[in-house]
């Protein structure tokens, strides 16, 4: 995923690059007429219109290159041969401008720093001092050319003045200062851009370090609760027997008590299955999804909490629109959030409330919005209610125990399915969670999915 | 009326005693084992109605091949087992259960323990409608 995500940048890059030859043909073009036309400098034209239509050319034939290049699976040195093509190009495109706009006087040879710091910064080391190597010898096959006459010198008259004829030394001299800049800039760009990515590098290792660290601590969590839940589930069956008086009748005093360990239990244990199942789906990296329909898995998931609903005399209802029927997911892992975040608003909704689901086509999402008009979320809490074992303070007022883990599981799987999800909510009016699936499906998501460990 | 017979192969003392005595206040005929060949055993001398089998992660996956065992036997095909575990998920094994592959774990019912004494009672019912 990581060497994906380089070679994402790289195309990137590669498509700055090919923004900037717009701005460069628009800036040769401009700089022409105003040359020309404007500041009567004795410029031929015709040639440099024809250089930045060649650069136009260079545009097109990378832009096909580069969508030819089968995305991601490509390896990079592909993408590299392109951003070296392109820098190549540009450097003998350069050169000729050079040449019809007055030779090395004219300032713009400059420029060619540019192309220094870009391979610098996008190619290797090595390939920088090839493309320095490149720029020199163009620049100096081009005043050699010039000053033997065997092409012409073009005079910028009216720009600068025409020493070409007369002045070896200023040949001489002008070249070597350039090549020189050329070669110092490539080694201090090289440098600092070979530092950034050191440095990028140890980030990247140090992440991959705290990602394990991460996995070792689910994975220990995991083993630590598997073992409280085989205790639990022997000490839940003592005490069931007990409390259901299975094992005979007990006194008023002796009920109490086993019934209060009894629910206890009963809590701890539910702790215990959020637990697991977050951390299970935290480590796990398979997650089978298929097209479901979402209308007949919410009508499932609003049926299964309907007694729940009816003791307090809450109203549930769904308005699923049509046409976001069909989802793309995992339907066991989008009924059981789906169920348990009704069962959330109907804990945290007074009696005589309502609780709705509806949905809304959401171009490539679908939008489900789960909706009571239950205490609400206090507004500085809201941003921490999908943090693992986060029980807002007024929760905790309508229900001591509860696990603050049934939003983070939510979450978990809503982020599965390369959804979001959010709350918002006003005290004391109710609560509104929505969150999106996805219509179609994301086999490169569920790739980097698999590919996260 | 002749009792049903409920044999429960589980590594866990505590537990089977509970479900047990669970069980027979239903008036079930409760026999048990501890480990996968003496449930064998009692299902081939004992011929139980209904088993209920534990996963026992601490015998490298008894339960499953229990399961897959005696759905492969004709004799004790018709059996049904209720598969009660406190095991889900990633211990070193996968499991299926819960999206409900018949193939990968042939059993007819599937309970995660710990269970409320009335679920697991109106999941046996369930698995012996015709004799209750």
């Amino acid at each position: 995923m990581e060497q994906n995500n380089q070679i994402t940048r790289l195309i990137g890059q590669a498509y700055w690059l090919i923004k900037l030859r717009w701005l460069a043909i628009a800036g040769v073009c401009a700089a022409t007429f105003f040359a020309g036309n404007i500041a009567g400098v004795s410029v031929d034209d015709v040639p440099l219109y024809c250089i930045a239509a060649a650069l136009a050319l260079e545009n097109i034939i990378s832009l096909l290159l580069l969508r030819h290049i089968p995305g991601i699976n490509t390896v990079d040195t592909s993408i590299r041969k392109i951003i070296h093509f392109q820098i190549t190009t540009d450097l003998i495109a350069l050169t000729i401008l050079l040449h019809y706009s007055g030779g090395i006087e004219n300032p713009i040879i400059v420029y060619f720093v540019f192309h220094m710091i870009i391979a610098s910064v996008l190619l290797s080391v090595r390939e920088s001092y090839l493309q320095a190597t490149l720029a020199s010898f163009l620049i100096i096959f081009l005043s050699v050319l010039e000053y033997k006459g065997i092409i012409p010198h073009h005079c910028l008259k009216g720009f600068v003045t025409c020493n070409m004829p007369q002045g070896l030394t200023y040949i001489l001299g002008h070249i070597f200062i350039l090549v020189t800049t050329l070669y110092i800039v490539v080694y201090m760009a090289s440098s600092i851009s070979t530092q950034l990515r050191n440095q990028e590098e140890a980030y990247r290792q140090a992440n991959i370090q705290l990602q394990q660290k991460d996995r070792i601590k689910d994975e220990y969590v995991l083993r630590v609760t598997h073992d409280i839940k085989g205790y639990l589930a022997a000490i839940h069956s003592c005490l069931s027997v007990l409390a259901n008086g299975i094992a005979g009748a007990l006194n008023e005093q002796q009920a109490d008590f086993v019934g209060r360990a009894y629910d206890r239990t009963k809590k701890l244990t539910s702790f215990v299955r959020a637990l697991l199942r977050l951390t299970e789906m935290r480590l796990s990296d398979k997650f089978e999804m298929a097209f479901f329909h979402l209308k007949k898995t919410v009508s499932a998931a609003v049926e299964s909490v309907r007694t729940k609903a009816e003791e307090k005399n809450i109203t549930v209802s769904s308005d699923i629109d049509s046409l976001t029927d069909k989802v793309f997911g995992n339907q066991f892992s989008i009924e059981e959030t789906v169920t348990n975040l009704l069962l959330n608003c109907i804990k945290y909704t007074p009696e005589n409330g309502t609780v709705q689901v509806r949905t809304k086509d959401n171009d490539e999402t679908v939008l489900v919005e789960i909706s009571d008009t239950g205490i609400g979320i206090p507004e500085s809490e809201i941003d921490k209610v999908f943090d693992e074992f986060y029980r807002a303070s007024n929760a905790r007022k309508v229900e001591r125990d509860g696990t603050g883990l049934g939003l983070s599981i939510a979450k978990q799987t809503i982020e599965r399915h390369g959804g979001w999800i959010r709350a918002e909510s006003r005290e004391g009016a109710g609560t509104k969670i929505s969150f999106t699936l996805p219509k179609h499906s994301l086999k490169q998501d569920e790739k980097q999915i698999g590919n996260l460990d | 009326m002749k009792k049903e017979k409920i044999l429960i192969i589980d590594d866990d003392p505590d537990l089977t005693k509970a479900v047990k005595v669970t069980l027979e206040s239903k008036n079930y005929t409760v026999i048990t084992a501890s480990s996968g060949p003496e449930g064998m055993d009692k299902i081939n001398s004992e011929k139980p109605d209904l088993l209920i089998l534990d996963v026992m992660i601490t015998a490298m996956n008894d339960g499953f091949e229990i399961a897959r065992a005696l759905k492969k036997d004709p004799k004790h095909k018709k059996m049904p087992i209720l598969m009660m575990t406190a095991v889900k998920g990633k211990v070193g094994i996968d499991f299926k259960a819960e999206a409900g592959d018949p193939n990968w774990l042939p059993v007819e019912g599937f309970l995660d323990k710990p269970v409320e004494p009335q679920v697991l009672l109106s999941e046996i019912k369930r698995l012996l409608p015709s004799k209750s």
